[in-house]
């Protein structure tokens, strides 16, 4: 049983609503100001940008290095939390 | 990488081309998508210089080499290129239609454009052709363009720059269109001592030499804002010179230093620098050295020449140095395999530099051939060193074969000495025999006789053998003896009796009882049979397969015991996990309980504390291995508890929570079950009647029927009511009507006070979750429904003295149940 941490089960138990982009799981505070401060400020927003690549993990996981450079464990963790998200929600 | 002017959709164009299907390309998704199609062109590339390298085979080494060259130039190319055929051709057009003139162009694109796109091979052919071919013209053609030679030098370079950058936008004809020309500038080169020869087409392209000249100068100009720009470029054509051959970079290098026209060519003599620069530098580069250097130029003719044109965002050298490594590394995979082909190749061209160099000699010519012969002397021994680090490969190889078969050669000698160990056992005997006699002439006569009687008694014991596989022979003596001896050779007859006390005297014959005297001697019996050769064969080989019978015997036990011994040990193991997991959930479960009651506990467990507190220290070591194997199994095929990473401590723990909701007794204690749960209004008189009007009492909706299971959920009710009135000992009859809808119970109470006493504590109140509501029934309707209730007159007492439904939620919800289900029927 792949072991999941509690951020990533909060944010997959409920609709994002207004989170803040540090609720992703792997992102933590630094990572969430390099976030904001390239304009995606919300969970949503970045959520978008997952749906943008067409859910690909390998381009988001790319993106994200890009822009935030996240490892690869925070790459995964914010790429399976907005995944698992998307197919409880969307 | 000039992929910057791609817009949006030729970004999504070129990866949809790659089979892939983009998302949309915003602003965000732009260097991702960027990135994905370097990949996808990178991999492209690859799989080009992949095929390139199997198509080389070679019947034309040169063409090959071109072929391959411009194979996996073509992908690269393609690569950089592709999506940019469309961009550069747009950049170009306009570019070229101001650099460029057209005439040269149009020239160019004929002489280009006669070689197919399609078969470059036969147009690198054609090149070649031409090359040698036009050794001979250019020599004729030596004296006439005497003036232009030096003109034609720089022309040949300029023009081989521009027939490059001509070729740009034409993948296929590029590396011909290249290399045909600068076959011929090599060649003009070579012919003329440096000073420029005419071309190919000399007569077509004298004329657009000339006409061409400013403009090939101006379109430079024009188009190439930074010189340096220019330079790089320059001295590729003047490397692409080289690349042709082995020995023909160093050659026109030769001619070039020789040439060194003076005047307008200063970019010559630049280019020059440049050229041997970038020899050097790529010699030291590639691991193919040389040779490697040599080519490496000729890809980045196309490279730069096309960076320049893509490169108006002056993004040309980056993007120049990536193709450059990103085709440095193709050249080098596929340049090994032409080697051999080279190597030729350089022999050839050697000769070709003689038979050209023989009408014009000159300090220049020797100095070329001494250049020639440099590179080719180290691609030589590249070549070589290649050779030798392949045949030390191969010599690894062939030992190994090699030991093989003597292996199995010495295996049959020695069996075959074997064989012969046996033949000649009968020798030792006569050398024993020989140390007794002393010096006698008729030794060697007696030796011989007894040489011939072992072998004939041998002969006969052997076919004794071989007919009952027993050693028994009987000879009978002396008289056979002096037969056969006869037969043999008159010399011995007189020894025989000699001969038989040797054997007496040696000792040797293994008789039972000691025999001293000839007479004594009644048979003879050889020892040592010599037999057949079938026999033998038959009796080493039953001989050596039973001995092979008993190693494996042997081994075979052994491994069984091993067997044995591994499984028990195993099946010990499993055990002892289990024992653990078992243990482990124990502690787990006793530990959700303990937070269920006392929420200050976190409901998880750290795996190692776990470990701790069940695995004494001193067998912790011990225990390693199981406790692995338990925690797998555990995660595994254990649902009710799950793993997780928590930070305790400001440590991250695997730990481990117990996730199975209670039990069924503690599941329906989450949910109100059957106890009473307070007052939902105070009785007063607006609500309840004054005083009690009848014993009887309905009371509505403690249960829903429907809902109810179990056996004695009635029973459950009874006790229920009779723990709600325990103060009250007056109710004498209770009576659950199972099937009303509205979940009724009829109850009797000794008298009207006590069914009064009753009503105030029912009604009103709260029961599983219900609101209950009670009335007063008429007596005698009541006896018409239950006429047993006539004869009650006990009171009813509460089973259990525990108030069970009087309790708070979830106060020991299982034992109610337990109780209830215990109460036997009163009624």
């Amino acid at each position: 049983m792949s072991s999941t941490s509690q951020k990533h089960r909060d944010f997959v138990a409920e609709p994002m609503g207004e989170k803040s982009v540090m609720a992703l799981a792997g992102i933590g505070e630094v990572l969430g100001k390099r976030l904001e401060d390239k304009g995606f400020d919300k969970a949503y927003v970045v959520l978008g940008q997952f749906l943008v690549l067409k859910k690909d993990e390998e381009l988001f996981r790319d993106w994200l290095k890009d822009t935030c450079g996240a490892n690869s464990k925070q790459q995964g963790d914010c790429c399976g939390c907005l995944k698992e998200w998307c197919d409880a929600f969307l | 990488m000039a992929s910057m002017q791609l817009t949006d959709e030729e970004l999504f164009s070129e990866l949809k081309r790659f089979g892939f299907t983009p998302g949309p390309v915003t602003e965000n998704t732009r260097p991702v998508y960027l990135k994905k199609l370097k990949k996808l062109r990178e991999e492209q590339q690859q799989r080009g210089s992949r095929l390139g390298k199997t198509r080389s085979s070679g019947s034309r080494p040169a063409s090959h080499d071109v072929t391959h060259l411009s194979s996996s130039r073509r992908p690269d190319r393609k690569s950089s290129v592709l999506g940019f055929s469309s961009d550069e051709s747009d950049v170009e057009i306009p570019l070229k239609r101001k650099g460029l003139s057209h005439s040269v162009r149009v020239d160019r694109s004929p002489s280009s454009s006669q070689q197919p796109k399609t078969r470059p091979v036969t147009a690198a052919s054609v090149a070649f052709k031409n090359e040698y071919d036009a050794g001979s013209t250019l020599n004729s053609n030596n004296s006439s363009p005497g003036p232009d030679g030096q003109r034609n030098v720089s022309l040949g370079w300029r023009v081989r720059a521009r027939s490059s950058s001509e070729a740009e936008g034409r993948e296929d004809e590029e590396s011909e269109g290249e290399d045909d020309y600068m076959g011929e500038t090599e060649k003009n080169s070579r012919s003329l001592n440096g000073c420029g020869g005419s071309n190919l087409n000399t007569s077509k392209l004298a004329g657009d030499y000339s006409d061409s000249d400013e403009e090939v100068l101006g379109g430079f100009g024009a188009r190439h804002r930074k010189l340096d720009l220019l330079e790089p470029r320059r001295s590729h054509p003047k490397a692409s010179f080289s690349s042709r051959g082995v020995g023909r970079g160093s050659q026109t290098g030769g001619a070039a230093r020789e040439v060194n026209p003076p005047g307008s060519l200063n970019m010559v003599r630049r280019w020059r620098g440049e050229d041997e620069e970038d020899e050097i530098k790529r010699r030291d580069t590639g691991p193919s050295g040389g040779l490697r250097g040599h080519y490496f130029p000729k890809k980045p003719i196309y490279v730069s020449l096309n960076d320049n044109h893509r490169g108006e965002a002056g993004k040309n050298n980056h993007v120049d140095s990536e193709d450059g490594a990103s085709r440095s590394s193709t050249f080098s995979i596929g340049l090994r395999p032409r080697f051999s082909n080279y190597s030729s190749l350089s022999q050839t061209y050697r000769g070709n530099h003689s038979n050209h160099s023989a009408p014009n000699h000159s300090y220049s010519q020797a100095l070329l051939k001494h250049k020639l012969s440099a590179p080719e002397e180290e691609l030589l021994q590249q070549f070589k060193r290649e050779e030798v680090a392949s045949s030390g490969n191969l010599f690894s190889a062939h030992y190994l074969s090699w030991f093989l078969l003597m292996a199995a050669c010495l295996f049959f000698l020695l069996l075959g000495l074997m064989y012969l160990r046996m033949r000649g056992s009968g020798s030792s005997e006569v050398d024993g025999v020989s140390k007794y006699h002393t010096g006698c002439a008729e030794k060697d006569l007696i030796l011989k006789l007894l040489l011939s009687l072992h072998d004939h008694l041998a002969h006969i014991a052997g076919i004794d053998v071989w007919a009952t596989w027993k050693l028994i022979c009987a000879v009978p003596l002396t008289c056979t003896v002096c037969l056969f001896v006869q037969t043999q050779n008159w010399e011995f007859e007189n020894l025989t009796h000699t001969s038989l006390e040797w054997i007496i005297r040696t000792g040797r014959d293994g008789a039972d009882e000691p025999v001293t005297d000839v007479s004594e001697i009644s048979r003879l019996e050889s020892t040592h049979p010599k037999m057949p050769f079938a026999c033998r064969f038959r009796r080493a080989f039953f001989t050596v397969i039973s001995r092979v019978f008993l190693i494996a015997a042997g081994c075979l036990w052994g491994v069984v015991c091993y067997m044995k011994y591994r499984w028990r040990r195993q099946e010990e193991e499993t055990r002892q996990m289990y024992d653990m997991v078992e243990r482990i959930i124990d502690v787990l479960r006793s530990h959700n309980e303990a937070c269920q009651e006392n929420q200050d506990l976190q409901p998880y467990l750290p795996i190692p504390h776990v470990r701790d507190s069940l695995v004494q220290p001193q067998d912790r070591s011990k225990m390693k291995k199981i406790w692995d194997q338990a925690m797998r199994f555990l995660s595994a095929n254990e649902s009710r508890i799950r793993t997780e990473t928590q930070r305790i401590g400001g440590a991250d723990f695997l730990v481990w929570r117990w996730i199975q909701p209670s039990l069924s007794c503690d599941k329906s204690s989450l949910m109100p079950s059957k106890v009473w749960q307070g007052k939902a209004f105070p009785l007063d008189r607006r609500n309840s009647p004054p005083n009690s009007l009848t014993p009887c009492l309905k009371i509505r909706n403690m249960f829903d029927p429907v809902m109810e299971v179990g056996e004695n959920w009635d029973l459950a009710i009874h006790e229920a009511i009779l723990e709600k009135c325990s103060d009250n000992d007056g109710i004498v009859h209770i009576a659950v009507d199972k099937n009303s809808r509205e979940g009724c119970v009829y109850v009797k109470c000794l008298s009207a006070e006590h069914s009064g006493k009753a009503f105030k504590a029912l009604h009103g109140s709260w029961f599983d979750g219900k609101l209950v509501t009670v009335k007063y029934l008429r007596l005698d309707r009541y006896h018409q429904r239950f006429p047993q209730a006539q004869g009650c007159s006990t009171p009813l007492k509460a089973s259990s003295l525990h108030l069970n439904t009087m309790s708070m939620m979830n106060t020991t919800p299982c034992l109610q149940h337990h109780s209830s289900a215990n109460s036997s029927g009163f009624s």
